[in-house]
């Protein structure tokens, strides 16, 4: 069953039943199906985020352990299975970072970490609960937008940060997050 | 004047779904609203799904360094450490403990950034009916702190030096004709000159991230600034 499940493409179904099977009987199998998926995909995204390879590797492997034990955490009705382990790998690297904040050795002077300004937009909120929707749209976007978006989820970058990066005004930074997020449905809109 | 609403700009939202790093006062004024406010958290919680569409492209590079079997070890290790030491308070599973001085209306993430770093409440006179406690404060003179406030006192006209955000943890005060309730965050910059007026019933208790000092007209008032430290 195991290698049936490897040889298959994963999509989000079937990610969710394996993080089920995982909960419900500590299915090894599974779990074997959900690391072959993820394992590769966490590390890269931990070595986007500039950690070295032995952090990332150590990273990875906490985040995985974490899929194993808080599988009965995994809720299909809220999220999709790899924006619950976005969420898991994000949280252990900034939980990281705030261990060095609080150990004194990040300076909180750069201008960098502060969050810019940037107007409201008056999107429609929409929330699905399927990622294939937003992957879609995603591959839709024009590359100057998906690239920020990758800047700033995989590479952990705040807005004046990619500013710096790709040398361009913080104001177009802003307009082609808020025009993405447009095209995404994800805007603020609804909130205000 | 710029009013914005009850919620805090696009980019926080975006910034914790992605992860960014923030200060420990943007960090815990973001994540406190986070917790009060199911309508910002939800949000914060949908753009996450860009991370989750994203994290699907990423390729493979070299090979991995370990394999499942290397997890289901590690978790028997960790398993055998905590039945060893019979101590769960290492587990990140365990609550924060709320000592007796916190109000209870303080988000647990703030509670535990007091508790971790070792803060002890202290409540300052602000003004007639006001209080407020100083939790942490930055280099760049970027201050997180707690404002408490007795039913309909009023906070009289002042403006600010730099950015200020006030995020409701209790009770509710208006700004003009805006109310705002637990969970709501007001955000006033340089441009905004304020009046507020404290709601009747409960005493109102805010968690606020302020940037430069606040700019009273009343000379009376600044001149009481010397003592109050806003």
């Amino acid at each position: 069953m195991a290698a049936g499940l490897r040889a298959e493409a994963m999509d989000g179904t079937a990610l969710a039943r394996l993080v089920e099977r995982v909960a419900a009987t500590q299915d090894r199998a599974a779990f074997g199906a959900l690391f072959d998926h993820f394992a590769p995909r966490v590390r890269g995204f931990l070595i986007r985020r500039g950690l070295p390879q032995a952090q990332a590797d150590e990273l990875a492997q906490e985040t995985l352990l974490a899929i194993w034990r808080r599988a009965g955490s995994y809720d299909v009705a809220k999220s999709a299975v790899s924006t619950w382990v976005y969420t898991i790998a994000r949280n252990l690297h900034i939980d990281q970072y705030r261990k060095l904040v609080r150990a004194g050795r990040v300076d909180l002077t750069d201008p960098s970490l502060r969050p810019g300004e940037a107007p409201a937009a008056d999107e429609l909120y929409a929330r699905g609960q399927d990622v294939s929707a937003v992957t879609e749209a995603l591959a839709t976007l024009p590359n100057d937008q998906r690239r920020v978006l990758e800047l700033a989820f995989m590479e952990g970058l705040s807005h004046s940060e990619i500013a710096l990066k790709i040398a361009l005004p913080l104001g177009t930074v802003k307009s082609r997050i808020r025009l993405a997020m447009d095209k995404l449905k994800l805007g603020l809109g609804g909130l205000q | 004047m710029s009013r914005r609403g009850y919620f805090l700009e696009e980019s926080w939202y975006l910034d914790h779904a992605a992860g960014a790093a923030m200060t420990p006062g943007q960090d815990m004024l973001l994540r406190s609203h986070l917790e009060v406010s199911p309508q910002a958290r939800a949000h914060a919680d949908s753009m996450a799904r860009i991370g989750g569409a994203l994290l699907e492209t990423v390729g493979d590079e070299s090979p991995l360094a370990f394999d499942a079997a290397d997890i289901f070890a590690l978790d028997a290790a960790r398993s055998q450490t905590v039945a060893a030491t019979d101590d769960g308070a290492e587990t990140d599973t365990a609550s924060p403990a709320r000592s007796a001085d916190l109000p209870n209306c303080l988000p647990d993430v703030l509670c535990e950034f007091i508790d971790q770093a070792g803060i002890k409440l202290r409540w300052e006179f602000l003004g007639p009916g006001l209080k407020k406690a100083m939790l942490w404060r930055s280099e760049a003179d970027e201050r997180l702190w707690l404002l408490r406030a007795r039913p309909g006192v009023a906070i009289p006209h002042h403006g600010h030096r730099g950015a200020e955000l006030t995020l409701v943890l209790q009770g509710s005060f208006l700004d003009g004709e805006q109310r705002y309730v637990r969970g709501d965050v007001e955000e006033a910059d340089t441009e905004v000159e304020h009046d507020i007026q404290i709601g009747d019933g409960e005493e109102c208790i805010c968690l606020a991230l302020t940037v430069g000092k606040l700019r009273f007209d009343d000379p009376l008032l600044r001149a009481l600034q010397v003592f109050t430290g806003l």
